[in-house]
């Protein structure tokens, strides 16, 4: 009789390891590193693609501080030296880059002609990364550690395209498998992977050679945290150090004293159809906008973790607000009384539907009729863009992999756009932005795309409505988190703990 | 007959190949470019450029169509390859093994929960009845009832704020050994526990009062043995639903997965359906339909074991209960609460925003407090009743009707409940959108279609036991017809357990109709419909868990006024007086250690009912 609960145990014994086969892996802190702790790091977004540099995991790899381009972003969006030390232009459709003394993660040195290389298999990668598209690029290696980058058309902003997480340089062993490419131990960035668990964990050790000198923390061990809330208290709980995107309605839990937000260069605006339905009369859209008071927005909706919508560029770009014009040839507002209008928006980010709602009050104070809806994401797009909403409330990114400021305007806004939400055709703004895109100098450039906003603006297709601004939870011990604005950096040389 | 029983695995088979279909031809039947989908899937921000639609597709190699895709899928799993992922290029198979080895684990957690669970609401029960002083007691279970209406997501919310961060007993997030379990199966099992626990109190009566029980308990075998072999009697009634349990836990454990960021198989297929990621989907859901057909075997079999050769004789005795549970006048008091709080709501403005306002703790001008916009949320609960309600009732209704139906043939609805409930609810919504399109009767289609399912499993436990009863073999020897036995013996039997069932989910199916409104599906914002005051508050739980607790507290008293309704009703001045009656038939109040004497009238009342 008594053998059966012994019996028992031992079947318990022996299942033991085949459940711990259920349990996801502990990276766990991988020791060994002389000096420097280790940083534990809770990512929003896992790597959808195997950490490809070519798609939305090229940002991931650069806020991790593994891979560079030859060019970076500064503060005031201009390109800055990164793998190439300096550039000129040799003409209008041909560069020259003078690359620095550097080496891969893999020991081998950075060459002209290993970026030549790397550049080249960008060019060729199917869909190509969102920096090239629509952009015909050859690199080929020149003379005394130079690299000539040759673009079919004149491209002004060429030093800052190659700021793109998506041009990041690797070595030619991230390409020896043919269907994908590996930044595993190939890059050329402060730290690089030792390991990599699926899509829910990655470890990261200092890469010592690093051209910059060498990282202050020893390592980082990443975890992948998809859920808002699961990731703040990952943060609360002291199970990592630094939490990205921390929801607005979780912020108020967290210290003020660990709560680091940083305006960004999204912008949520309401977007009015101007093809088809109510709003396809300037009026009707001129009486939306008057409306709408953006300051609900930021104080009500998003806590104060925004600033209200003052133009298509927020106060992330900071030289914009100096340069900001009238919009021009708005039109009276009127019409508003009894139009029936639908507004879509998707519930990805919770503040969104929150946002439509206050939004709706607010035009029903005008006398619109509104009515709402809310889907995910992924089944609002193709209809948003087929027209069939009057009005969709969308955030979205101003600053494009391009890191030109006019890319935005092109793809939203024109006539040939690929992402025309407003479905607007306009020629004022689209001589504007033909204007914009044929500048070179960057400050000619952001005046004139300035200019273009104005016009956009000025035809109501689109009310901002708030800049948003992103909360970083950083723990109190740890210092030099990279709070970027442009969101391409979070852990770099001077990061510790 | 044996015709009929050769061709159910075909059945079965034709059923989950049907289901497979459904799933590869998913994005073609909602017209939904899977190119778009999946671009976005990998890299949200990318602009849909035509020829990144056109690299997507010719790397997918979707312009072959759907039925080419379905075939070279098919092709390659008879190899046992089940493909690789449309988003991230990787492997399906053994991303989808360890995910379902997450899920069970978790699953056998939430049981282990479910059965202790279930313990303890039928205890009082097996302890009254193990010393026969059942008879004449009214029902209790307002508990577990309110339990049972308990969501897990907030159940989950709750528990990671309070016991994971605040008080740091256990980790909140992560899967990475048994402590973490602890957290994430209470939230999965207490609502479970608590629902198998009141179907099996609800049956216990029936087998105390049953000729052994009575003849074990004058013979003076020990009361716990008695209680146990009551629990025998019983439990192969609900092993369908336990089963469907498994399954529907191991597939749809999506929300406790999010929150406390576990890498289960629920989370990988809801992104697999929302990005249509097909041969991930199509790999997870022939798992889970897989993971089902062996649950619902490995149930019929233990059912087979337990009460085998009873069944096979007909030797069964009618479970009915010895009395009619006594009407009690709590019902009233719940409902009359309900109708309180809705009245209320109902004089007060449900839209009326005021962003300066927001998430105020309850006060005597608003009781219920405000929600993240600075709305009444007594408001919204009393204007959300009617929608809620209306619609719960009526798919409830449509899902009884349906799950008696098809619980009556057995098995045709066998292997049809088994695949349906093992399909996870967001893939059962875009499966009927893509059918039936996404109009306003989709989300209701939606949740009957999988709804029907338990109440199906339930009738046709209970059917087998009761058709081999012995007073049937009594009825069909006098010349009884079979529409006859089903009119007066068996649907009589039958049906009260699972309209109590039935009602008992009704919170239920009013969660599930909100679950789906982020397909679009269903009520939209603004509305303040009871499952969408749920979801839009989840974020807030901590910082006002007023805005969630209300709509959840009139959810539970929902489950609360179907539990005790259905014992029947009693108007509290009505009552006194059949209590001083009964209290005349010399009913001596019960003591936990009557005398045999006390139990007479008991078993006098048992006899009467047969």
């Amino acid at each position: 009789m008594h053998s059966l609960p012994r019996r028992r145990f031992l079947a318990g014994l022996l299942l033991a390891p085949l459940l711990t086969g259920c349990f996801a892996s502990d990276s766990g802190e991988a020791s060994g590193a002389s000096d420097g702790s280790r940083l534990r790091v809770a990512l929003a977004f896992p790597p959808a693609e195997n950490y490809s540099p070519y798609g939305a995991d090229a940002t991931l790899l650069s806020r991790l501080g593994v891979t560079e381009g030859l060019t970076r972003l500064d503060a005031n969006g201009t390109a800055v030296p990164a793998l190439a030390e300096s550039w000129s232009r040799e003409s209008d459709r041909s560069w020259l880059f003078t690359l620095r003394e550097a080496a891969f993660q893999d020991g081998t040195e950075v060459t002209p002609k290993a970026v030549a290389a790397s550049l080249t298999r960008a060019t060729r990668a199917k869909p190509v990364t969102a920096a090239l598209s629509g952009v015909e690029l050859t690199a080929e290696a020149a003379d005394s550690g130079r690299v000539r980058v040759t673009t079919a058309a004149p491209d002004p902003v060429l030093p800052l395209r190659l700021s793109s997480p998506g041009l990041a340089v690797l070595s030619a062993k991230a390409y020896a498998k043919k269907d994908a490419v590996s930044p595993v131990g190939t890059a050329t960035g402060p730290f690089e992977f030792t390991k990599v668990t699926g899509t829910t964990a990655a470890t990261l050790n200092r890469f010592d050679d690093y051209w910059g000198g060498r990282a202050q923390a020893s390592g980082i061990d990443a975890k992948f945290i998809a859920d808002g809330t699961a990731r703040t208290n990952a943060l609360r709980t002291g199970e990592t150090d630094i939490a990205e995107a921390v929801p607005v309605s979780q912020a108020a839990s967290l210290d003020k004293a660990i709560r680091r937000d940083t305006a960004t260069t999204r912008t949520t605006s309401l977007l009015l159809n101007t093809k088809s339905g109510p709003f396809k009369d300037p009026k009707t859209r001129a009486a939306a906008r008057e409306a709408i008071d953006t300051s609900a927005f930021a104080k009500g909706v998003y806590e104060g973790y925004a600033d209200p919508g003052a133009g298509i560029y927020g106060p992330a770009l900071t030289w914009a607000a100096d340069k900001r014009a009238k919009p021009v040839g708005r039109a009276e507002a009127g019409g508003a009384e009894g139009t029936s209008v639908t507004v879509a928006t998707y519930d990805n980010r919770p503040e969104l539907p929150e946002a439509a709602q206050v939004l709706k009050q607010q035009l029903e104070r005008a006398g619109f009729k509104v009515e709402l809806e809310v889907r995910e994401y992924s089944r609002l797009e193709s209809d948003a863009l087929a027209g069939k909403f009057d009005a969709v409330v969308s955030a979205r990114n101003t600053m494009l992999d391009t890191g030109d400021p006019v890319s935005v305007l092109a793809s939203d806004f024109t006539c040939d756009g690929s992402y025309n939400l407003p479905l607007l055709c306009d020629k004022t703004v689209d001589k504007a932005v033909a204007t914009a895109e044929s500048i070179t100098d960057t400050a000619k450039r952001q005046d004139a795309s300035m200019a273009a906003e104005a016009a956009v603006l000025g035809t109501d297709a689109v009310v901002p409505l708030v800049h948003q601004r992103i909360i970083t939870g950083v723990g109190a011990e740890v210092s030099g988190v990279q709070l970027d604005p442009y969101e391409r950096g979070l852990v770099g040389l001077g990061t510790r703990r | 007959m044996t015709v009929v029983r050769g061709l159910v695995p075909l059945w079965r088979a034709v059923l989950v190949g049907a289901l497979l279909c459904g799933v590869g031809l998913l994005p073609w039947l909602s017209r939904t470019d899977p190119a778009l989908t999946v671009l976005k899937a990998r890299s949200a921000e990318r602009d849909p450029t035509p020829e990144a639609l056109e690299a997507v597709r010719s790397q997918l190699g979707l312009d072959a169509g759907p039925l080419h895709l379905l075939g070279s899928w098919l092709g390659g799993l008879l190899r046992g390859d089940a493909g690789r992922s449309w988003i991230s290029g990787a492997e399906v198979t053994p991303a989808v093994l360890q995910a379902l080895g997450v899920s069970l684990l978790l699953m056998a957690g939430a049981l282990a929960v479910a059965v202790v669970t279930a313990g303890a609401v039928c205890a009082r029960t097996l302890w009254l009845g193990a010393r026969r002083e059942l008879a004449g007691r009214p029902s209790a279970g307002t508990g577990s009832a309110l339990l049972s209406t308990l969501p897990d997501f907030l159940t989950a919310s709750v528990l990671a704020a309070v016991v994971g961060v605040q008080l740091g007993w256990l980790p909140a997030l992560g899967w990475y050994g048994p402590q973490w379990m602890v957290l994430p199966a209470l939230s999965l099992g207490l609502p479970a526990g608590a629902l198998l626990g009141r179907l099996l109190d609800d049956m216990l009566p029936g087998a105390f009062a049953e000729p052994w029980a009575l003849a074990a308990a004058a013979r003076g075998v020990r009361g716990r043995s008695i209680a146990r072999q009551a629990l025998r009697r019983c439990v192969p009634g609900l092993l369908p639903n336990f089963g469907l349990f498994v399954v529907g836990l191991t597939g749809g454990a999506v929300a406790v997965e999010q929150i406390f960021d576990i890498p289960g198989l629920g989370r990988l297929s809801l992104q697999a359906a929302i990005a249509q990621d097909l041969p991930v989907l199509q790999a997870g859901t022939l798992a889970l339909v897989l993971l089902a057909a062996a649950a619902g075997g490995l149930a019929r079999l233990v059912a087979r074991l337990l009460v085998g050769p009873a069944l096979r004789d007909g030797a069964l005795s009618s479970l009915h209960r010895p009395t009619p549970s006594r009407p009690t006048a709590l019902p009233l008091l719940y409902g009359g609460l309900l109708l309180a709080v809705i009245a209320l709501g109902l004089a007060r403005d449900p839209q009326k925003l005021d962003t300066t306002a927001r998430l105020q703790p309850p006060s005597w001008a608003r009781p219920f407090g405000t929600d993240a916009l600075g709305r009444d949320v007594l408001a919204r609960v009393g204007h959300g009743a009617l929608d809620t309600l209306a619609l719960a009732v009526a798919v409830s209704a449509a899902a009884f009707v349906l799950g008696v139906v098809l619980g009556l043939l057995p098995r045709l609805s066998g292997p049809l409940l088994d695949t349906v409930n093992a399909v996870p609810p967001v893939l059962a919504g875009l499966l009927v959108a893509g059918v039936a399109g996404s109009g306003a009767s989709t989300p209701a289609l939606a949740v009957a279609a999988v709804a029907w399912a338990p109440l199906s499993a339930h009738t046709s436990a209970l059917l087998q036991q009761e058709r081999a009863t012995t007073h049937l073999t009594a009825t069909r020897g006098l010349g009884a017809g079979r529409l006859y036995l089903l009119r007066h013996e068996l649907l009589p039997a039958v049906l009260p357990p699972v309209i109590r069932h039935a009602l008992l989910r009704l919170p239920g199916v009013a969660l599930a109709l909100a679950a789906l409104g982020f397909l679009g599906l269903g009520a939209q914002p603004p509305s303040p419909e009871w499952g969408l005051l749920l979801a839009e508050n989840q974020p807030y739980a901590e910082r006002a868990p007023w805005a969630v607790l209300a709509p959840a507290a009139v959810l539970a008293l929902l489950g609360a006024v179907a539990v005790t309704a259905g014992g029947g009703v009693r108007w509290p001045g009505r009552a006194r007086r059949r209590r001083s009656v009964k209290s005349l038939a010399a009913q001596p109040p019960a003591t936990p250690w009557s005398s045999p004497a006390a139990q007479q009238p008991a078993t006098t009342a048992i006899k009467e009912s047969r």
